[in-house]
């Protein structure tokens, strides 16, 4: 399957920009645009709350657009397509989302992510501003193997840690709770994801890798980064039989765990087939004794047009259930 | 001896960014192998904000040029990439504040620290595959030459060797290394944009001196 090479855009060097500019227009009771490409909550957090920040590369829409707003983030800093905004900017967010009770600035594991967010940290530091700290957020399986969690890519599976952690710095909690509760969320949560096309880069045109027709690639980064290997197309029950294992084996989700599950598309996945491998994986989790506690099924961590999903799983235990029931309002996260 | 002042870095920053923007395509091609195809286009952006930045500057310092070459490149390029290009620049800053001009030996301190300012933040030795492939090998090439008309040239040479040499490597650091072996057969874009800069400044400073 090709890639759609063609896009309706402008001038390719003002993607970025535009996007920005239709989403908090179109979003105007929940998100505001700021300088330096932030998107801000419409009405800012209460004084005395610790703000989120999480800066990444655009291409992934509605993430992380989508999560600011009440009991969700409230700073999203966006950069070049695929690319981590620089220290600069990522400053700015800190800036923005600093409401004096200190600021946690989530960092998706890239390497461009982490460098920037480090810099931006030693800038602070170098200000003098002790009230900043970092978390490192992953959860893809197939980019390192267990034991070596930290060297993994964050992917979709971060979907839950938003959730949970916004809701948890809507209370009256320290930065030193919020990073904790960040690095819990992480910590049970697995995913793995799968692709059957490549996406075109909107700023040169080019395809940005190759995959041939009728095969599949299991073990996907955000960006197209190939993960476990190629092989040939198999059917829907199939291909979730292949990737649920290493995801429940992996943390490992156990009989009469609880979890939050997401299936994710990529880009350009059908519903149809979405809900055909929603079926199954309903299927195993129940034979492998583990409670879905809730469902996501959407394109909420997106690669440009790839055609793929992603399954997520979250282990949650009381504390966890009660913030993801919290009330929240992005773009593309409600929660009444 | 000769020696080399504000006018002269900016000039050379200048011919840097006139190459870069001249081998945009091709070094956005090298990426596509690897990376997501924009290197070129997001280094050559990141040059013209520098030389942007470094004409508005009033009468700067031989360190504020520095500086703003270091800034546009982390912040207009941001990614990994421009963190690890912009600590190149930003380490050297200390070396030169306090300076009006740079003779050779100040020259070898600046890039000698620029080349810790990257491996520090990218954590990436020779034969990972990245630029420190290109950019480690010049910078000992020209801290072994006397002055300025030697160094380039061996640096220019040497940075072009390492670049070629990523070719056959399988990448540890960055976004590559999930290639794995797959990734073996192409040049490191990041490689080849030091190698490039090497030439550049090689060929300003000959058609200078």
């Amino acid at each position: 399957m090709s890639a759609r090479t063609h896009k309706l855009i402008n001038e390719p060097g003002n993607i970025v920009d535009e996007m920005l500019e239709g989403f908090c227009a179109a979003y105007s009771d929940i998100v505001q645009l700021g300088g330096d490409r932030l998107v801000l909550r419409a009405q800012p957090k209460a004084l005395g709350k610790v703000g989120l920040v999480m800066g990444g590369g655009s291409g992934h829409e509605p993430a992380m657009l989508g999560w600011v707003g009440r009991g969700l983030l409230d700073v999203n800093i966006v950069g070049e397509v695929f690319t981590a905004p620089g220290p600069e900017r990522i400053l700015a967010g800190i800036r923005a989302a600093d409401r004096g009770a200190g600021v946690l600035l989530c960092v998706s594991h890239h390497e461009g992510d982490r460098l920037n967010a480090e810099l931006a940290l030693e800038f602070c530091e170098a200000e003098g501003s002790d009230k900043v700290d970092m978390v490192i957020l992953y959860d893809d399986v197939s980019s390192a193997p267990k034991g070596r969690e930290s060297e993994r890519r964050g992917t979709a599976g971060l979907f839950f840690v938003w959730k949970l952690l916004g809701a948890f710095c809507e209370g009256d909690v320290t930065l030193e709770a919020a990073k904790a509760l960040a690095e819990k969320a992480r910590d049970n949560t697995r995913s793995l994801a799968m692709s059957l096309s490549s996406c075109a880069s909107p700023v040169t045109g080019e395809v940005m890798f190759k995959l041939a027709e009728g095969d599949m690639e299991i073990g996907m980064g955000l960006h197209g980064e190939v993960g476990m290997g190629r092989q040939k197309a198999l059917s829907a029950d199939e291909t979730v039989d292949l990737m649920l294992p290493p995801i429940i084996d992996d943390l490992p989700f156990q009989a009469g765990d609880e979890a939050l599950v997401l299936l994710n598309n990529s880009g350009s996945m059908t519903l149809m087939e979405l809900f055909i491998l929603y079926r199954r994986v309903a299927v195993k989790l129940r034979e492998a004794g583990i409670r879905v506690y809730k469902s996501w099924i959407g394109p909420y961590a997106t690669t440009l047009e790839t055609a793929g999903f992603a399954i997520s799983l979250c282990r949650v235990d009381d504390q966890l259930k009660a913030l993801w029931d919290a009330p929240a309002n992005g773009a593309y996260m409600k929660q009444v | 001896m000769m020696t080399i002042g504000p006018a002269e870095l900016a000039a050379m920053i200048e011919a840097v960014a006139q190459r870069v923007s001249i081998e945009r395509e091709a070094l956005n091609r090298l990426d596509a192998a690897l990376g997501d195809g924009d290197h070129g286009t997001s280094i050559s952006a990141a040059f013209t904000a520098a030389i942007e930045a470094i004409a508005a500057l009033d009468q700067p310092s031989a360190s504020d040029i520095w500086l703003a070459a270091a800034k546009a490149l982390m912040n207009r390029m941001g990614g990994a990439s421009g963190a690890i290009f912009g600590s190149f620049f930003l380490k050297g800053v200390a070396v030169i504040r306090g300076k009006d001009r740079l003779n050779k030996r100040d020259m070898d301190a600046v890039l000698t620290a620029g080349l810790q300012g990257v491996q520090t933040r990218g954590k990436a030795q020779v034969g990972d595959k990245t630029m420190v492939d290109a950019l480690a090998p010049a910078v000992a090439a020209f801290a072994r030459t006397d002055d300025f008309t030697a160094g380039w040239r061996c640096a220019a040479e040497a940075a072009g060797d390492g670049a070629d040499s990523t070719r056959e490597l399988i990448a540890r650091r960055g976004r590559a290394k999930y290639l794995g072996e797959r990734g073996s057969g192409h040049i490191d874009p990041g490689a080849m944009t030091i190698a490039i800069l090497f030439a550049a400044i090689d060929d300003w400073w000959t058609g200078k001196a």
